[in-house]
């Protein structure tokens, strides 16, 4: 963190080792090179200084939310809370350092002290109290597949298909939801939803620092799967995906998952589906972090676009795969509000339109609901869907 | 100055499903989440705040179970110096009164200028700690307070009052005062004073320190119960003339005009 006391004050050792126990391990491997700071997002945001490339330093220096001054601890914190956990200085680290588990180590004792943002309290809150960060009912979990006849999962099916929280409650997100499935329902797919049952996966609240919640949230929903019969998992949501493949094991969960773009491309190549109307637009792909950085699915979503007669398939030259740069909403900062100069969904939504498409191609709940909220907030011409919605208009 | 401040572990239920537990008279607890009462934050960081200016020290007090030892070390790091625990354990059935008199059981011992709390839970929305508390103590109080300055002595207190009114009043110190949300900005721990907490004794005051022959419980909860949703719907069809004419004849009837 940037820090106006002078050095030899805010030096703790004590800090460190209490940042270290809290999974900060990774800070003596940092030899300051820099390759993170060039590939942060910040940094070609320009009007806020996070000097990524200084924290692993920091942290080893015990200098991090560490000041005493209220106001300046504020801005520290708040500092704390702008990584979106994009991991593109995982990816560059010569060293693989995993900056954004060092920052976690320093939120999960914010947060166990109560000294975190307020509206990230609130969604913790209200993914532990109702099972999803919009405080939506439970029992209106599935009200999205009403008339589209899904059955519950029971033993017996193959798939459990987990919608995630935003396609299930948000009016316009829940058309992704409902074009996978009429998309499942026409290639025959046995699946089914855990309808009321399904709660968050916790991905945001873990990356956001609240490890307790995240905990709770995970034993509850491995202990509803298990208890359905669940093997196979398909995901709408890359950081629903994150967490069942990645940190779910963890607690003992032994669950096969698959993206729905892995398994829709799955379907074309088996010839199962079939797209067969045209879609005669220029349309680019985002890669979301949590899907291609993180877990490494590049080729399926593209596959899937470029089955689709007429489309024409746009790249963000420089700066797609493991370059691509984050909408702005992981870890948490989907519910956080910056400056308008100071926001890294308006840097990447620059990028997009100038490649000239008319459509951006996502395939994350969270980048779809960014984009949406940007080209609103920026006027600009241009639209977005999920690469399912495309899919089934192909199909349909 | 040395400032007291009684803060309370609390049950989030905004965002929750409150379920009445069998006993008729008490919430559903096992489900929720709890964290230090709103108002309460309220209180802590006006202390802090008075602290910075005049020095002096901060005791914080709860009265609950082992888990409140968690909201004392957030109020320890965000800048308490000691916290002390009434064991709500060894205290049986509890309402505003009792508590107010054991807090004033442990509160007469120690020096103090100024005694804070929040001005209601948002638990149980008594709102009678307060004003109970300075009683017992024989010191004035002032509910609602929503700004504070002291000068020699003197404090200069406004109150909230209904319809947006504020009321400015002055108290000699020593003296109690029940704070309102908005106040202030409650601040952040930082992470040395949340590792300086971590290792701070919580002091322990059981029946051992208190007798319990003296206490009172004024009040009983016969019953807890969510109010039935009443919800009234009439839709009044025909043309526009028919639909004024008994729409202005309901809004008469009912006495809104």
């Amino acid at each position: 963190m940037t820090n106006k006391r002078s050095l030899v004050d805010v030096i703790n050792p004590e800090i460190r080792d209490f940042l270290v126990e809290m999974g900060a391990e990774d800070i003596y491997k940092c030899y300051q090179c820099g390759k993170c700071s060039s590939i942060c997002p910040w940094f070609q945001v320009g009007t806020y200084d996070f000097p990524i490339f200084r924290l692993s330093l920091e942290t080893a220096l015990g200098m991090v939310a560490s000041s005493e001054d209220k106001k300046e601890l504020e801005e520290e914190v708040d500092k704390l809370y702008r990584c979106v956990g994009c991991e593109a200085c995982v990816d560059q680290c010569p060293h693989g350092i995993n900056i954004p588990n060092i920052l976690r180590a320093a939120r999960r004792l914010l947060v166990d002290f109560g000294s975190y943002p307020d509206i990230l309290k609130s969604i913790v809150q209200k993914i532990h109290d109702v099972g999803n960060p919009l405080g939506e009912e439970r029992e209106k979990r599935s009200d999205w597949a009403k008339q589209l006849n899904v059955p519950n999962f029971q033993p017996g099916i193959e798939y459990l298909y987990f919608a995630c929280c935003i396609p299930s409650y948000d009016p316009r997100v829940q058309n992704v939801a409902q074009a996978t499935v009429r998309i499942l329902q026409k290639s025959g797919c046995s699946f089914g939803i855990l309808g009321v049952q399904e709660n968050c996966c916790g991905e945001a609240i873990r990356r956001i620092g609240a490890e307790k919640v995240f905990k709770e949230v995970t034993k509850a929903n491995i202990s509803s799967f298990e208890s359905a019969g669940v093997e196979k998992i398909l995901v709408t949501s890359p950081h629903c995906y994150t967490s069942f493949k990645n940190d779910y094991p963890e607690f003992g969960a032994n669950f096969e998952v698959f993206h729905i773009t892995q398994y829709f491309s799955g379907l074309i190549e088996k010839g199962k589906i079939q797209p067969i109307k045209r879609f005669d637009k220029k349309v680019v792909y985002h890669d979301p972090c949590n899907l291609g950085r993180q877990n490494g699915i590049y080729e399926e979503p593209r596959n899937i676009l470029r089955n689709i007669p007429g489309l024409e398939l746009l790249e963000v030259e420089n700066f797609n795969r493991s370059l691509s740069v984050c909408c702005g909403a992981g870890s948490g900062a989907l519910w956080m509000e910056w400056e308008k100069d100071e926001r890294i969904g308006d840097i990447r939504i620059n990028q997009l339109v100038d490649t000239g498409a008319e459509i951006i191609a996502v395939a994350c709940p969270y980048c779809l609901q960014m984009f949406e909220e940007t080209i609103k907030s920026m006027e600009l011409n241009i639209e977005v869907m999920d690469v399912a919605e495309i899919l089934w208009e192909s199909i349909g | 100055m040395d400032i007291i401040v009684c803060i309370k572990r609390v049950p989030q239920t905004a965002e929750a499903k409150v379920e009445i537990e069998s006993s008729g008279k008490d919430i559903v607890k096992d489900r929720l989440t709890f964290d230090i009462n709103e108002s309460d934050t309220y209180a802590l960081e006006e202390a802090v705040l008075l602290k910075e200016k005049f020095g002096g020290t901060i005791t914080v007090i709860s009265l609950g179970c082992s888990d409140a030892d968690d909201t004392l070390r957030i109020a320890l790091a965000k800048g308490a110096d000691t916290a002390i625990r009434i064991k709500a354990e060894d205290f049986d059935e509890l309402d505003g009164y009792k508590t107010a008199q054991l807090l004033s059981a442990v509160i007469k011992d120690i020096h103090f200028d100024v005694i804070f709390t929040g001005c209601i839970a948002t638990d149980d929305a008594y709102s009678q700690i307060g004003a109970t508390l300075a009683e017992l103590l024989g010191i004035p109080h002032a509910t609602l307070v929503t700004n504070i300055e002291v000068i020699d002595s003197i404090s200069h207190v406004h109150r909230e009052l209904e319809g947006g009114l504020q009321e400015h009043i002055e108290i000699f110190l020593p003296a109690l005062f029940t704070i309102q949300t908005g106040i202030n900005v409650p601040r952040y721990a930082s992470l040395i004073a949340i590792k300086r907490a971590a290792g701070k004794e919580i002091k322990l005051v059981g029946q051992n320190e208190i007798s319990k022959d003296q206490l009172l419980l004024n009040t009983q909860i016969e019953e807890l119960f969510i109010p039935p949703v009443a919800k009234q719907v009439k839709i009044i069809t025909g043309s526009p003339g028919e639909v004024s004419e008994e729409l202005a004849g309901i809004i008469r009837e009912k006495g809104l005009i």
